[in-house]
């Protein structure tokens, strides 16, 4: 027997109270979630070490990011004696937490005696102001220092969506490179940028009019990708800088670092090693280190994930042969992607100034990975001090 | 651009309210209320 749709329509127990009702069960929530996704748009502090001569901000080489969630610290190294400049970009994907802690790391450690380096820790800055949805990641990770423990973000991909939005449904770059539309917030698809383009683009901008008037001899942009991804533990080289990496890796096998060189694809725009070179004749070179968290094996995703790297189904996957880095019960941890990309850096700067001694980049006071290894990350971070600076509000792109 | 979005958002998120007001089964006030949500959350730019 049908029921009469118009006493169905008055059947149901609802009445304006209960909408009221709701809408005030709506704003409680809307009001607890706020606090929750705000806490996320403080930058956590970073402490830089006795090497540090200077800092300035990314918008100083474009003021078109200036004011905007994607203006970022610039750090300057410089040594007593003149030399060569290296950039380090940590930070492009801040879901890649081992690109941002390994510039934090040099930032607080590192002391040059020759040369000149530049860090930019945050590269995609408003990227660590939200997680990816439907990824259930936290959002932050914690390092125990002797004396305290550091908190520090894990952010989504690419640019927040509240800072650019909306996405394109197909996002052509700069190269003409077609890519899906929320490619179009991702900084490493947006090289070499648009001054008058979308936020992420004028990011991308900066970064290589950096690079330009800085004569940055050697751009290292640092990474992380899941432990199915045929490129990890590897250098992604321009073929300006195919030498230096081939050399490099072949030190490291020396010391038992296993990391294979790719040439960076000719046809693959818009990716700094692609564009970086091309652009503004830098040697560029891209490094990726196998971060369990961000693959689709990984089975609970929480903190311990991030920072262990120990994860059963990987485990598997590794016994089944399926993975392209080994990956036994000791998992991948975040200690040791940290400690190979510094060792990887230290290599790169050591050939570099080999084939080129007028331009020397002589950098003093960095771990190895076996030193990070017995000592862990927190050893070689700045205990906690002060607190952090906010970057929540600072939405300008029309 | 964003703020055309915004307009867009603003405009269903008060469709949903009045509707919201004027339905009387609790069960599509309730549907209601779960997609305001989000709506909100990106109306105030927050997520």
């Amino acid at each position: 027997m049908s029921s009469d749709p118009a006493t169905e329509k008055t059947r149901g127990y609802g009445n304006r109270w209960t909408a009221l009702g709701l809408l005030g069960a709506v704003a409680i929530t809307v009001s607890l979630v706020a606090q929750d996704f705000r806490a996320m748009w403080s930058d956590p502090p970073i402490y830089p070490g006795p090497g540090v001569t200077g800092q300035a901000r990314l918008s100083d080489y474009f003021s078109g990011i200036e004011d905007t969630a994607a203006d970022t610290d610039v750090y300057f190294l410089e040594g007593t004696e003149p030399g060569g400049t290296a950039l380090i970009l940590g930070g492009t994907h801040p879901n890649e937490p081992a690109s941002s802690l390994t510039a934090i790391t040099l930032l607080e450690n590192a002391v040059l005696t020759q040369g000149r380096l530049i860090v930019i820790p945050r590269a995609t800055r408003s990227g660590f102001t939200a997680t990816d949805p439907q990824e259930g990641y936290p959002e932050f990770y914690r390092i125990e220092t002797p004396t305290g423990t550091r908190r520090f973000r894990y952010g989504g991909r690419g640019t927040n969506p509240i800072h650019q939005w909306p996405d394109p449904v197909i996002y052509v770059n700069g190269s003409g490179q077609q890519l899906a539309g929320p490619e179009v917030r991702n900084l490493n698809r947006s090289y070499p940028g648009d001054p008058n383009g979308y936020l992420t683009e004028r990011l991308a901008f900066a970064i290589v009019e950096l690079i330009r008037r800085e004569e940055v001899d050697l751009s290292i942009d640092l990474h992380e990708a899941s432990p199915e991804y045929p490129v990890i533990n590897a250098m992604v080289a321009h073929e300006n800088a195919m030498d230096l990496a081939v050399e490099a890796a072949m030190l490291l096998e020396f010391e038992g670092i296993q990391i294979a060189v790719e040439p960076s694809p000719a046809n693959l725009r818009g990716l700094s090693h692609r564009e970086w070179g091309d652009a503004t004749g830098t040697k560029a070179i891209l490094i990726e280190a196998a971060n369990p968290a961000q693959g689709r094996l990984r089975g609970p995703t929480n903190e311990a994930l991030i920072v262990e790297g120990v994860d059963k189904y990987y485990r598997r996957a590794g016994e089944l042969g399926l993975l392209y880095v080994p990956f036994g019960e000791e998992g991948s941890p975040l200690k040791e992607r940290v400690g190979r990309h510094i060792q990887t850096v230290s290599t790169l700067f050591e050939v570099f100034s080999s084939h080129d001694p007028d331009r020397t980049i002589a950098v003093e006071n960095l771990p190895t990975l076996a030193e990070v290894l017995q000592n862990g990350l927190g050893a070689f971070l700045a205990p906690p001090r002060t607190e952090a600076t906010d970057v929540g509000r600072l939405s300008d792109d029309p | 651009m964003t703020w055309i979005y915004q307009g867009i958002t603003l405009i269903v998120v008060l469709l949903i309210l009045w509707h919201m007001l004027r339905e009387r089964r609790l069960k599509e006030q309730m549907e209601a209320a779960l997609v305001l949500l989000p709506l909100i959350l990106r109306l105030l730019m927050i997520k």
